[in-house]
């Protein structure tokens, strides 16, 4: 364990230091993203100031859930961005088997050698968005707000994280997979609103076939009302275990199934 | 003991879809695939003893590569097995890897925008290598490789004889039992080449370790390898040492000499003197050289020579050995079997 953190590290410094080898290209990188989460900010400000509440929500409380929706996403973003590539060109170029051939897990190795700067963006929309929004917010707070609150974090990134393995692990079949992977993570704006305000059928979609219910608007409804622990937390626990757990399983016999490329 | 690579009726199978030329062919696989399964690697076992370096041939597509993929545990086996090391690669591919380095002459394991030394520090880790032992790894494959004249340049700037180079010795870091090495001189000068067969020999030599390795350069072969394995369509041909493929594939020797008068290279007609078909002899002129290759099964050196000098007027003649890459080429054609 204590390896493979070292081992992060190390891959993250050579992911920087490649960042920084082509300067023109980081420089306008810093600047597009920059751009880009002004707009997206200016777009929120927008969509909230033409209705503030929603279905007995209040704007507060919604761009609550919103902030603390970008949470799990940014950290998945943050550290498991390669995952896209195994989808899109790793496994069809036959690239993967590089990843077979190092003494460490493939898995891990595929996921810690890229590091996604561009999620510093959402970051700092997400900070922005709960800084904003809970001070106006009665949210009852314990000694146990800020531990709870971290533990639910790190499961909600697992939803994330493992859907996105399974999806690209799906590649090992079928050579690419990357709209697949496509199609499902875009549901998970879905799930930065409160769930309420969609049918049952896309409320029984984001909380039971593809849990991203359980990345915002349960835990998040937990910390705003101090209602349903069990279901709110546990449900985001559960959740997250249960589909990394599948998303291994799913991982490890594509391994067995992948078939490189010609060379 | 036990050898240090056992196969034992290794085989894959591929499922391929069958597709019809052009958009509308493609567009009916979607809907209806036609599926085939292709055998790839058709049942091949063969053995390789500790310390030995094995070539590996055949001609484009008969299955090498797979054959390498399943002995380095990237591909796994539809049936049969390997065992490596005393370790099979399927079961227990982290302890396998540690002790095995491979180099795919195709594509390349270094850190492709960063410095060429970046790549060894990385792969120190990944491999635990002691700082004690890297420091001096490095200076050994500095000697036999010559990576200083580069080793600070982004590996995007290097040379394709730099770039395998470097490769190779990435893949030698962790100081591997085992080396698989996949058209190594792919595509390189003749002197980086003879630079790269002396570092495998020298590692060989030096520290024992087992190479596999696969080319089409036969010069290779005949440089590294005391025992070849010859694979076909997914099948083994051949496997042993270079002198019995030379005395199972008849010795196929070529004589080459001036003409005195190049308008004479006429009258010679070996296949009617010596009774051969096509495959036994074959003589080509160019001004007034002339190059013969024949089979010594099938007639003796001294009776062409002798035939030779008595119907034509010769200056500097010269026999050459036998040539591998005639043997080679015949059965690559499929002219020979087994």
């Amino acid at each position: 364990m204590m390896r493979y953190i070292r081992l992060h590290r190390i891959f993250i410094a050579q992911y920087l230091k490649r960042l920084m080898e082509y300067k023109v290209d980081f420089m306008l990188g810093a600047i597009g993203l920059l751009i880009a989460q002004g707009m997206q900010l200016i777009f929120l400000g927008i969509i909230f100031s033409a209705i503030p509440a929603l279905k007995g929500w209040r704007f507060e409380e919604v761009l609550f859930i919103y902030g603390f929706s970008l949470v799990p996403k940014t950290i998945d973003h943050l550290f498991t961005d390669n995952l896209w590539m195994v989808g899109y060109r790793i496994i069809r170029k036959g690239e993967f088997d590089k990843y077979l051939t190092r003494p460490i897990n493939t898995l891990y190795h595929v996921i810690a050698e890229n590091f996604c700067v561009d999620a510093f963006g959402e970051l700092l929309t997400c900070i922005l968005l709960l800084a904003y929004s809970i001070p106006k917010l009665n949210i009852p707070f314990h000694w146990h707000t800020i531990p709870l609150f971290l533990i639910v974090s790190v499961f909600a990134t697992l939803i994330y994280t493992s859907l996105k393995i399974m999806t690209s692990a799906i590649s090992f079949w079928t050579k690419a997979s990357g709209h697949i992977t496509h199609m499902l993570y875009m549901t998970n704006d879905f799930g930065k609103y409160p769930v309420t305000i969609y049918n049952k059928a896309v409320q029984a979609l984001i909380t039971y076939v593809v849990p991203f219910a359980f990345t915002a608007y349960f835990p998040a409804t937990y910390f705003l009302t101090g209602k349903n622990p069990l279901f709110c937390l546990g449900g985001t626990v559960i959740a997250g275990t249960v589909l990394f757990l599948l998303a291994i399983f799913v991982w490890n016999r594509g391994l067995r199934a992948y078939e490189s490329a010609g060379s | 003991m036990e050898s240090m690579i056992y196969a034992e009726n290794l085989r894959k199978e591929f499922k391929k879809i069958i597709k019809e030329p052009g958009l509308k062919g493609a567009a009916k696989a979607l809907f209806k695939p036609n599926k085939e399964l292709i055998t790839a690697v058709d049942n091949i076992s063969f053995e390789v003893p500790a310390g030995e370096i094995l070539g590996f041939i055949g001609p484009n597509g008969a299955g090498k590569s797979t054959v390498i993929k399943m002995l380095t545990g990237i591909l796994t086996p539809t049936s049969g097995f390997c065992r490596i090391n005393g370790k099979i690669p399927q079961e227990d591919r982290k302890n396998y890897v540690r002790e095995i380095g491979v180099v795919f002459g195709q594509r390349t394991q270094l850190w492709w925008d960063l410095a060429l030394r970046e790549t060894y520090s990385v792969l120190k880790e990944i491999y635990q290598v002691p700082e004690e032992q890297f420091k001096k790894r490095m200076a050994f494959l500095n000697e036999v490789l010559e990576l200083d004249s580069f080793i600070t340049s982004p590996v995007r700037t290097l040379s394709l004889g730099q770039r395998m180079r470097a490769d190779i010795a990435a893949a030698l870091l962790h100081s591997p039992k085992v080396l698989f090495l996949d058209e190594p001189t792919i595509g390189l000068d003749v002197v980086v080449k003879e630079n790269i067969r002396s570092a495998i020999r020298k590692i060989n030599e030096e520290e024992g370790t087992t190479v596999i390795l696969t080319t089409h350069d036969l010069a290779d072969i005949e440089l590294l390898c005391e025992r070849i394995v010859m694979i076909d369509k997914g099948r083994k041909v051949f496997d042993g040492g270079l002198s019995e493929l030379r005395h199972n594939f008849g010795d196929v020797r070529t004589f080459r000499f001036e003409l005195v008068n190049g308008p004479d290279f006429k009258l010679l007609d070996y296949r009617r003197r010596f009774k051969l078909t096509d495959d036994d002899v074959c003589a080509e002129r160019d001004g007034s050289s002339v190059t013969v290759r024949f089979d010594t099964a099938k007639v003796s050196v001294e009776e062409m020579i002798s035939y030779t000098l008595s119907t034509v007027h010769v200056k500097d003649l010269n026999i050459k050995d036998v040539e591998i890459e005639e043997i080679i080429k015949k059965l690559y054609r499929r002219e020979v079997s087994l």
